[in-house]
């Protein structure tokens, strides 16, 4: 179990090497997510991801633990993904070829239907308010916690809530309204 | 295609639930890593360097300045040193036996110009000393 203390001591110890690695399995996923849903562009993400372990790396001997350490990742991430989406214009698509080919692959076997059910769900999702997005996608990556996406993207819990009860009606209305057209 | 809520959220899941890195992540991570580990080491130690050469010009600036004022109050010790003796010899002048005076007298103008020799080669012997001294090396 990693906690703050010992993560510090490794760092004290000059062992930072070793406690990037403890934090990876803790934060990797959490904070690939998190620059995803900013970026909406896989590479861009894990280039992001890759920046803000090493900014991590960097700036842990000056962690004085004034905020926990996942709100402290989470500001990096947030950081240094609004940098490169600030960089990078115009944004890509959740529903580009390759995002819709990444998605795709978890689950191995969908039939076509599901297939062609959840590209038109992933594009309904594209083109949700971008908050709405990041929360949808967030709070459906992270296991369903509305506490966990509310410290990642530094929002009252409340908010999540709020955000994610429109995001759904929206889609559901979306996914309805396509169903009945079709 | 209808999708009520529960539907839409197992959509939502397979959609979502499963993004991750790819699996080389972590080992390019940790190359840079290491890649960065060097470049800091590189530069902490070129930064040490830096200050302890900045370290030693402070400390042979500082030993310059107390040489030059060693070999000023050196010049100046000499010629009171100098004067001293004139003085002595003035006074002992009359208690000295006749033969001492006799050769004294002499040997004046050899004593003399030994002395004013030993008055001005301090100071010139202080510059060549100062000029010809090895250049300090820096680090």
């Amino acid at each position: 179990m990693l906690t703050e203390t010992g993560l510090m001591e490794l760092v004290r110890s000059g062992r930072r090497d070793e406690a990037i690695t403890l934090l990876l399995p803790a934060f990797r996923r959490k904070v690939f997510g998190l620059s995803y849903s900013f970026l909406r562009d896989r590479e861009a993400a894990e280039d992001v991801t890759q920046e803000v372990f090493i900014k991590v790396w960097r700036a842990l001997p000056g962690f004085d633990a004034r905020a926990s350490l996942s709100t402290w990742i989470y500001t990096i991430a947030r950081n240094a993904s609004l940098s490169a989406l600030r960089a990078r214009r115009p944004q890509s698509s959740l529903s580009d070829p390759e995002v819709t080919q990444a998605v795709e692959g978890i689950d191995p076997v969908p039939s076509a239907d599901v297939l062609a059910e959840r590209s038109a769900i992933l594009r309904l999702v594209d083109q949700l308010p971008e908050k709405q997005r990041q929360v949808v996608m967030l709070f459906y990556m992270e296991e369903q916690s509305h506490e966990e996406v509310a410290t990642m993207l530094a929002m009252p819990v409340g908010t999540v809530k709020t955000l994610l009860h429109r995001a759904r009606a929206r889609l559901s209305a979306a996914a309805g309204n396509m169903g009945a057209t079709a | 295609m209808s999708t009520p809520n529960s539907e839409l959220d197992k959509h939502l899941q397979a959609l979502f639930g499963g993004l991750d890195t790819r699996a080389d992540f972590e080992a390019r991570l940790m190359a840079r890593l290491r890649a960065e580990s060097q470049t800091a080491a590189t530069e902490r130690a070129v930064r040490t360097r830096e200050q302890e050469r900045a370290r030693y010009r402070r400390a042979v600036s500082e030993l310059q300045t107390w040489r030059r004022s060693m070999l000023r109050m050196l010049t100046l010790d000499t010629l009171g040193i100098a004067l001293l003796l004139v003085a002595a010899i003035v006074t002992a002048w009359p208690h000295v036996s006749q033969d001492v005076m006799d050769i004294s007298r002499q040997y004046a103008p050899y004593i003399a110009m030994s002395l004013g020799i030993l008055i001005a080669a301090v100071p010139l012997l202080a510059m060549w000393a100062e000029q010809t001294r090895r250049p300090v090396r820096l680090l």
